[in-house]
């Protein structure tokens, strides 16, 4: 009789989740774990990633790796371990113990830089039977991991993204949902599914790690692990999302998911002050203890942070983000740009579709250029903008009237004299007279 | 940041409350309250200052469902009028965050005929519920906060049911799960004695826990599906965030504490400094003919740099006085004297005796403290808060560099009042105080070299830092970081008195850190790094990234950002403090508590 009961029971349960797949309802695993690799420092992103790690760019004033948290926390997911290594302690600092954010994060160090598969064996004592793992470095809203968690079966799930430019992805090959084969960065476009890196994996997972091979560049990945899988015979899912995965390969890429994503912020809040005379159009955020002084015309969308001091006669104009404790002086315009906190630029300057790092002090009449369909050289290697103006680290000290040529970087700690032209990227710590 | 917790099950609810409340201490409080159901209703107990004295009112209630509240004043002064909770009619209720259309509530209220006894947001919010109060204590609550904006976690208590309700925005709260019984609270930590299962909320839910079980809503009153998580977790480690210790957190947490410390005090296109808890008036302050300053420890250091700010840029005359001494010492004060109490904790009992000593003699008197609503800051006229946030280290950090940030605040605040300072120069430094949290982040940046010097010369029996004018302060404290916690010994002093004893003490294993940075008495400083030098000492010169002089004289430079002579101490701090944790660090000390030592010293 009690066998019977059971059997009831686990039928009704079995049909229940059935169900509730079928009408879209996304059901979390109890105490799913996620595991967000984040111990990378994104070296095409130089040189902004010299001082602080790619997880923690600031993508419309929040942190990419923010997103990351948000997305899981949205889903029931609020038990994060994350992986940390290059530049720990900026990570750390703004994500404490998760308590400001309605998770709890644990951290892991990892300091040798051995690859994913590396990465995901050491939070093995931390997850559980079933946990997610994700790369803390591309941004994803929450209907991206609803869409993995909904479709999510078999040994391994797999997100996948359909994407025309696959240079530089894994990309899958599937049958009947199923990945048969994962190839790293293939020449030739073998299909147009792009592995996202996003995964539920089961605990099974870290027998099959140790058994994997180091790579050719000294490193275990973890794909490497997942074909080793296939072949044995596993069933690994493929779930095709179309919702947000943004891959910030270069710097200049933030430039875009800056404004895809300040486009999306729906309670953009004035909470500084605006003084009489000042013109505020479409959506504006401006946080504490900010000053938008008078004569001042911003048009949204804009994101201004804590304590800034703008104007009088600033102009800012769509998808610009302006970090806390800026100080922008009067006549200068700003547009498509990402400035990160405590940096100052002078009267009468120019800054287009450019990206300043943080603590910067930059001089009067202070131009970047814009081009178009660019190519960039970095360590030999020539990469492609569409339209960019220039790429300034943290700690510059630049002075009056200087121009920077579209397409090139000022690194970090730079002093730059006055009346320059920079005509080529400059690298840290340099003078430039 | 104030703390909510709540109990409803079997057992005592008191004593399970108030160890909850204990373990919230560290989130910064100044009053502390409970609301207890009893059969004829709700029996309130609240009261300013520490946990402690709740208890001690507290009589033997026989309840098992409660709420209590740790309160960190933020609108309202740390009053027991102004504690949590807040009643109205059958309503109790605690909250944590703002109340953002508080006036227009607060006057909607009024004409409806409820009357206001505090000077909190808090209260609207009882009086709310109890407006939409007609039997069902969960759709009161999503009526009442339907109409609110801002921030809250908040939990109700109503008198005639045995449940208490909880509701979120914007400001943490988790239930726990237990047996036969249930619990929220702002945070884990003051969850995990009594259980491990936990529930977290998402913002715009609430929750009616019973002793039986939980029940989730957003909103529009629909039921909410939860997950119970089980935390496997070390609190300490959880509130280290991964970091090894408080302390090393506490130091890297300085790039926001400056901030904060800052944050609305200053004006850049004016020079103005604002600070708008000072109640002394223009002319009291013009009328100033001397400023004492006491504090104990670390905060004397920091008052001794404050001697050389009011009297180089107000033209006050400052003494400073250690406080235990100050009081033995038949003090000559007249009404002509402001008395400035530094204490972060505001509990320290020499500093407070110090101060009560020095009212009788009708000074004005001003406090410099962390935290809100404590004894000295009930003592004094006139708070200047520093807004550091709780620190847990007991070597203070962050606290420290937030006294200085004060006394800068302060000294150019009173020599504008005065007339002593044109607006130029206090423009050029407010913008170069607003530069410091960028540079702390250099020097964070780089402090694998400075870790690399510490465990150099960690063996070493005796260490001397040195340093002239507004350096030596910075010299002490830097001697007093690296003995706290590493139990090397070390002497702070004035460059110039080294050949007046302690140059006989130096050695070839002597580490000398020369406080180096830009300041009039530079060359003097140069001359005595070149006599500590010919006695074989190993020198370590804290200096300007500008300085390409220094590193001939010297075995190893610590560089830190160029900025105003003035505020380089500020900067050299990061590095002492840097210095005496990595030291403290490759000796395996227990850097969080040294030996013997407490974090407020609330005896005398």
């Amino acid at each position: 009789m009690r066998t019977w009961i059971l059997l009831i029971v686990f039928i009704a349960s079995f049909f229940q989740s059935l169900v509730l797949k079928c009408i879209g309802i996304v059901i979390v695993p109890r105490n799913m774990k996620a595991v967000i690799l984040a111990a990378g420092e994104g070296l095409r992103c130089r040189p902004l990633t010299l001082t602080r790690s790619k997880v923690m760019l600031p993508v419309a004033n929040k942190p990419i790796l923010e997103y990351v948290i948000m997305a899981l926390s949205k889903n029931e997911i609020k038990d994060i371990i994350l992986v940390v290594g290059y530049k720990k302690e900026r990570i750390m600092d703004h994500f404490g113990n998760g308590n400001d954010f309605g998770v709890k994060i644990s951290y892991i160090d990892q300091d040798a830089q051995l690859g994913t598969a590396h990465a995901i064996k050491m939070a093995e004592p931390l997850v559980g039977e079933k946990f997610m793992v994700l790369n803390g470095d591309n941004l994803i809203d929450e209907e991206t991991i609803s869409d993995l968690l909904r479709g999510e079966s078999g040994d391994i799930s797999l997100l996948s993204v359909s994407r025309d430019q696959i240079t530089g992805y894994g990309v899958l090959l599937i049958e009947k949902g199923k990945v048969t084969q994962i190839f790293e960065k293939p020449r030739d476009r073998i299909s147009h599914l792009v592995n996202t890196g996003i995964y539920i994996f089961s605990s099974s997972i870290f027998n099959e790690i140790e058994k994997t091979p180091i790579s050719e560049i000294g490193e275990y990945a973890i794909t490497d692990t997942i074909q080793k899988m296939i072949e044995k015979g596993a069933s690994v899912t493929n779930i095709t999302t179309r919702r947000t995965w943004i891959d910030a390969v270069h710097s200049w890429d933030l430039l875009k998911a800056n404004s895809v994503l300040l486009g999306k912020i729906e309670d953009m809040k004035v909470s500084g002050s605006i003084e009489k005379g000042a013109v505020i159009i479409g959506d504006v955020a401006i946080g504490d203890n900010s000053v938008v002084r008078s004569g001042s015309y911003i048009v949204g969308p804009v994101i201004i942070g804590k304590n800034c001091n703008i104007g009088p006669n600033t102009t800012i104009l769509p998808s610009t983000a302006l970090g806390d404790n800026c100080s922008i002086s009067s006549f200068t315009e700003i547009e498509n740009s990402i400035i990160m906190n405590d940096t100052r630029i002078g009267t009468g300057s120019y800054v287009s579709n450019s990206i300043i790092g943080s603590h910067n002090i930059i001089g009067p009449h202070f131009v970047s250029e814009v081009g178009k369909d660019l190519n960039i050289e970095m360590k030999g290697i020539l990469h492609h903008a569409d339209e960019l103006g220039s790429v300034v680290g943290d700690n510059n000290i630049i002075g009056h009237a200087v121009l920077v040529r579209a397409g090139n970087t000022i690194s970090t700690g730079c002093r730059v004299d006055s009346g320059v032209k920079i005509l080529k990227s400059i690298p840290r710590d340099s003078i430039v007279l | 940041m104030c703390g909510i917790v709540g109990y409803v099950g079997a057992r005592q609810a008191t004593a399970i409350l108030i160890d909850g409340l204990k373990r919230l201490e560290y989130r910064g409080y100044d009053s502390a309250g409970l609301a207890m159901l009893i059969d004829n209703g709700i029996s309130v107990y609240k009261t300013e200052g520490k946990i402690a004295s709740l208890e001690a009112i507290l009589p033997d209630i026989k309840s098992t469902c409660g709420i209590g509240h740790t309160r960190w004043a933020t609108q309202g002064a740390p009053t027991t009028i102004n504690a949590h909770p807040h009643v109205s009619g059958n309503i109790a209720v605690v909250h944590n965050g703002i109340i953002e259309n508080y006036e227009e509530l607060y006057e909607w209220l009024k004409k409806e005929g409820y009357e206001f006894v505090s000077e909190t947001d808090t209260e609207v919010l009882a009086h709310l519920v109890h407006k939409y109060y007609k039997g069902d204590l969960v759709s009161a609550v999503i009526e009442g906060l339907k109409k609110v904006k801002g921030s809250y976690a908040a939990a109700f208590l109503c008198a005639e049911t045995n449940k208490l309700v909880a509701a979120r925005k914007e400001s943490p709260l988790v239930a726990g799960v237990g047996n036969g019984e249930n619990f929220i609270a702002s945070d884990v930590t003051a969850l995990l004695k009594n259980t491990r299962n936990v529930i977290y909320m998402n913002d715009l839910e609430l929750v009616q826990v019973t002793a039986e079980g939980m029940q989730f809503f957003d909103f529009d009153g629909k039921p909410v599906e939860k997950k119970i998580e089980l935390i496997e977790w070390n609190i300490e480690a959880a509130e280290k965030s991964g970091y090894p210790h408080f302390m090393l957190k506490e130091i890297h947490e300085q790039v926001t504490s400056v901030h904060d410390t800052l944050l609305g005090r200053i004006s850049e296109i004016s020079g103005d400094v604002i600070l708008q808890d000072i109640t002394l008036t223009v002319e009291d302050i013009r009328k100033l003919e001397r400023i004492v300053i006491i504090a104990c420890g670390t905060s004397y250091n920091a008052g001794l740099l404050g001697k050389y700010l009011f009297e180089s840029l107000t033209g006050i005359h400052t003494d400073v006085d250690i406080s235990s001494e100050f009081r033995y010492a038949n003090p000559v004060l007249s009404e002509s004297t402001l008395v400035i109490a530094i204490s972060q904790s505001g509990e320290t009992a020499d500093t407070i005796a110090a101060l009560k000593e020095a009212k009788t003699y009708g000074c004005h008197t001003l406090a410099i403290t962390n935290v809100v609503g404590t004894t000295l800051s009930r003592e004094v006229e006139n708070i200047l808060y520093t807004r550091a946030g709780p620190e847990i280290g007991v070597a203070a950090t962050k606290t420290f560099t937030s006294q200085l940030i004060a006394l800068y605040l302060l000294s150019i605040y009173f020599a504008r009042k005065r007339k002593k300072m044109d607006v130029d120069i206090s423009k050029r430094l407010i913008i170069s105080m607003k530069l410091l949290p960028g540079m702390i982040q250099q020097i964070l940046n780089n402090k694998e070299f400075i870790k690399k010097q510490a465990q150099r010369f960690s063996n070493a029996r005796d260490y001397f830092f040195l340093g002239r004018s507004l350096n030596f302060p910075i010299a002490l404290e830097g001697a007093l970081k690296l003995k706290e916690i590493s139990y090397i010994h070390a002497e702070g002093y004035a460059a110039g008195e080294l050949k007046h004893g302690p140059l006989a003490l130096i050695s070839n294993e002597t580490p000398v850190v020369a406080l180096a940075t830009r300041s009039s008495t530079y060359d003097k400083m140069v001359n005595n790094i070149k006599e500590v030098k010919a006695r074989r000492a190993q020198v370590i010169a804290i200096a300007g990234m500008d300085d390409s002089e220094i590193g001939k004289y010297v075995d190893v430079v610590i560089k830190v950002p160029t900025t105003d002579e003035m505020l380089y101490p500020v900067l050299s701090s990061i590095v002492v403090q840097l210095l005496a944790y990595y030291s403290a660090d490759a000796l395996g000390c227990p850097i969080d508590k040294p030996r013997n030592l407490a974090k407020s010293v609330t005896v005398e």
